[in-house]
């Protein structure tokens, strides 16, 4: 059995779990490598540390978006089985949904739109289909391509992804996935499979496979602080609790909050990079970031324009108060020092 | 390297399929019967272009099968719904070394193997104005390829670009001689591939420099003062003379390769296609290389063309090379068993023909190998007076000479026959052999053809009674004493004195009877052959 050529690294914020994937993969360049995940912005700070800045990857590596690899990689080649016929399947359709009324057996409505793009909720079940209708070809193309398929925020996956994911594990396919629990901010897709396992869930669906895939938890720290580990774990009771390694001291440490009046000095003295859940929320006219997109980056000091639930919790430090808990844990997390919540 | 091509409604071919030989591959076929589309075919796929040109950039309605072209355009004339033709080249790679990568389902054959294709198909982006166009079927005439998109696909569905195919081609068409202002940019351009990149620099660099120091040799320098000093009468600015040392203007413009000193262009046609060739053959590279030579026989004489195709048998180790061929020497050389022989809708080769008759061919590379093979019928007969007496026969039966009804009489010498009949009943073709008796029952002489009388297109026709053993006793005892003297304008006394006449001048009688006007009995046999 090839059970012990997985890895699931379970990490919190600041654990440097992207870091562990760029060193693994430039060990060894014998090994031609898959590296993927589902956000863009994740994408792009794995290309720009892997290729050292310069956009031009090593060799052994691709590089490729969640869906990419599902669309390129796995549906398309062997659409014929699920599709009846070659060269149907188009780009990807992001945003459609099919209509509930199309059953599965008319497989060109039930996974394609009417300009032959995939529905975005049905690609990975797509690819689990033509893999299963072809008896393994998905996988075993996959395994002549690639030696070791690293995926980061593993959180993010869901629906079938797993089921494609389980696929992986058993083949010969060295697999390693990162990810936190905490911040399943996006997802892959909206399929009813699976539904128990989304986001933090992951944790759990990993459990179900140990003899499978090691799982490795990780609960250092080394951009946050603790004040911010604490109050960012409080949203997460039932995980472990976060050992910060940053002990780096500024003379203002810690989650804080001001008074909207207050912003622009604040801004002037600790020039703090400002989130806010998107772009309807008012920052004063401060350039902002979401706190979705924010993921995956490091800044010094954040300022939080917060939602009412996240008021709330900062208040009472009641999780089922947040609201979002997993935007909040990202932005809260991306700071090494502070955390700053603009209160009205 | 390529395992095999399927094309679909791609010129000559509406459906074709082809495995490929991983070495050598002769392709023989009647003219049009597409030899040159497959080599074509091949290097489009690989390369995405067409003598040099995207493909999409010279997509033309004259591409399709003309069938599938005329089936549509008649659909629509009807009022039924009728699909655009797509074009589909599927080119097969060997799945032990091409890259996954281009594995996938997406061919027609619907296999999971590596390999890429071009498809030509209607653009769904132009859907709405080609739905607009068909609806007044009266003025599709032709295909409206404005409405048509080409894909340079993997089998895995994707787009791929020229890195991600681990192949590269040389198409050399030795028949034709590009010219361009006087440089030949094809023969430039295969000896730009065979220099290294660092070759290429220098080269470039070289010329560049020349160019650089052409303003400023001493003759060009006072040119241009007084150039300077011209009344300035068409602008204001200063007037110069320079060379062009832009990138565009790069050598393969204007530098000429030099055989012993003479310009290439100068060179004779046939030394100038066997330099292609063995360049071509002679490129270095990593990834496999696919040679696709046209008609090597053409300007060369026939010692020449001797060596060239040594040298193609010594270098072709290690690269995949197509030959289309007109010569039945370069095939009897290079290997009956690599032939492949072109139909409309697959190519049939000759590899299992027994290894001691391919070696018989290869030895006597004189024989018209390729007449029996290309001949939808042939008659094989012993020697030249058979094959006029053959002649004349079939012109009695038919009212034309055999060549004007496309039946070749082929004269082969001794034990040949089994050699021909190997390949005849791997072809297919028509054949029929004719022989003498030499003095066995006739039913003893066709018994030792028994194996090859068992395909229905080979039948053996040998002259009755094993006291007549050759053509001329057969000929006289047919016609008789009387007969054949008047035929010959001879008159001798007896049969014995006629027939010792006849085998003396085997050939001239024969030749008399073949233009004789009067009636001819022929033997049985020789009726039976023509019939």
């Amino acid at each position: 059995m090839q059970s012990h050529n997985n890895l699931a690294v379970i990490a919190a914020a600041g654990s440097r779990k992207t870091q562990h994937i760029i060193d693994c993969v430039v060990a060894d360049p014998s090994k031609r490598v898959l590296v993927t995940t589902y956000t863009n912005e994740n994408l792009h700070q794995i290309v720009n540390r892997l290729s050292a800045g310069t956009g031009v990857l090593p060799g052994h590596v691709t590089v490729m978006g969640w869906f990419t690899f599902l669309l390129n990689e796995c549906a398309r080649p062997y659409q014929s089985f699920v599709l009846g016929e070659t060269g149907m399947m188009g780009g990807l359709n992001f945003v459609g949904q099919r209509s509930r009324y199309i059953p599965k057996s008319r497989p060109r409505q039930y996974y394609l739109d009417r300009s032959k793009s995939a529905y975005r909720d049905g690609v990975s079940a797509f690819s689990f289909e033509a893999n299963r209708l072809s008896k393994g070809m998905v996988v075993d193309r996959l395994s002549r391509m690639y030696d070791h398929i690293y995926i980061d925020e593993i959180q993010d996956m869901a629906g079938y992804d797993l089921e494609l994911l389980d696929l992986l594990m058993k083949s010969p396919i060295a697999v390693t996935v990162v990810g936190d629990p905490r911040q399943a901010t996006f997802v892959t897709n909206n399929a009813a499979k699976n539904r128990q396992f989304k986001g933090s869930g992951i944790v759990e669906w990993l459990g179900k496979r140990t003899k499978l895939c090691h799982i490795e938890n990780r609960v250092e720290s080394y951009r946050c602080n603790q004040h911010i580990c604490s109050f960012a774990d409080d949203l997460y009771p039932d995980l472990a609790r976060t050992i910060s390694k940053n002990t780096e001291i500024t003379g203002h440490d810690g989650v804080f909050d001001i008074r909207k009046s207050d912003v622009q000095d604040y801004v002037e003295k600790y020039a703090p990079v400002v989130l806010r859940w998107d772009k309807r929320a008012d920052t004063c006219g401060l350039d902002a970031m979401n706190m979705g997109t924010s993921k995956g980056s490091t800044f010094d000091r954040v300022l939080i324009f917060p939602t009412k639930p996240m008021i709330s919790f900062y208040q009472t430090r009641d999780f089922n108060q947040a609201g979002d808990r997993a935007k909040l844990y990202v932005a809260v997390t991306r700071a090494k020092y502070s955390a700053t919540f603009v209160l009205p | 390297m390529l395992s095999k091509i399927v094309i679909q409604n791609y010129r000559t071919f509406r459906r074709f399929k082809l495995d490929f030989d991983p070495k050598m591959n002769i392709l023989v076929g009647d003219n049009d019967a597409g030899k040159s589309t497959i080599l074509e075919a091949i290097s489009l796929a690989l390369t995405g272009r067409l003598r040099g040109r995207l493909l999409a950039q010279d997509l033309s309605p004259y591409l399709f099968h003309k069938d599938a072209a005329a089936e549509y355009i008649a659909a629509l004339q009807e009022g039924r719904e009728a699909r655009p033709p797509e074009i589909i080249i599927d080119l097969f790679l060997d799945s032990k070394t091409a890259p996954a990568e281009l594995m996938g389902t997406n061919n027609l054959l619907k296999a999971n193997e590596p390999g890429v294709r071009i498809r030509v198909a209607l653009n769904p982006d132009y859907e709405p104005e080609y739905k607009e166009f068909i609806k007044d079927p009266t003025q599709v005439r032709l295909i409206p390829t404005e409405y048509y998109k080409v894909d340079w696909l993997a089998f895995s569905g994707n787009g791929i670009t020229f890195r991600s195919i681990p192949a590269t081609a040389s198409l050399i068409d030795a028949s034709n001689i590009h010219l361009q202002s006087g440089v030949d940019y094809y023969l430039n351009g295969i000896i730009n591939s065979h220099l290294a990149a660092d070759e290429r620099v220098k080269l470039t660099r070289a010329y560049r420099s020349l160019r650089e120091n052409f303003a400023a040799d001493d003759s060009i320098v006072k040119i241009n003062e007084k150039l300077r000093g011209a009344p300035s009468d068409v602008s204001d600015r200063e007037l110069t003379l320079g060379i062009d040392v832009s990138q565009k203007s790069s050598w393969e413009s204007s530098i000429v390769p030099h055989l012993d000193e003479l310009p290439f262009q100068y060179v004779g046609k046939g030394e100038q296609s066997t330099l292609k060739i063995l360049l071509a053959l002679n490129k270095k590279v990593e990834d496999a290389h696919i040679v696709l030579v046209e008609e090597p026989e053409n300007h060369l004489s026939f010692s020449n063309l001797g060596k060239l195709v040594k040298k193609i048998s010594d270098k072709c180790d290690g690269k995949q090379v197509f030959i289309t061929t007109h010569s039945s020497y370069v095939l009897n050389k290079l290997g009956l068993e690599k032939l492949v022989l072109l139909s409309e809708t697959e190519g049939f080769r000759l590899d299992s023909l027994p290894a001691d008759t391919q070696d018989y061919f290869r030895k006597l590379s004189g024989y018209d190998t390729l007449r029996l093979v290309l001949a939808r019928r042939s008659i094989l007969v012993e020697g030249p007076s058979d094959e006029l007496i053959v002649q004349r026969a079939y012109k009695d039966v038919h009212g034309c000479l055999p060549i004007e009804d496309g039946v070749d009489v082929i004269s082969v010498r001794g034990l040949a026959f089994r050699r021909f009949l190997d390949i005849a009943s791997l072809t297919g073709n028509v054949v029929a052999v004719v022989r003498d008796n030499d003095g066995t029952e006739a039913a003893e002489v066709q018994r030792k053809y028994a194996a090859h009388t068992a395909f229905p297109n080979i039948s053996v026709h040998v002259g009755q009674d094993k006291d007549y053993k050759t053509l001329e006793p057969q000929l006289l005892k047919a016609n008789g004493l009387a007969v054949m003297n008047a035929i010959l304008g001879e008159n001798f006394a007896s049969e014995a004195d006629l027939l010792e006449h006849m085998e003396d001048r085997k050939t001239t009688c024969a030749l008399t009877i073949f233009s004789s006007d009067q009636t001819i009995t022929m033997p049985e046999y020789i009726r039976d052959a023509v019939a």
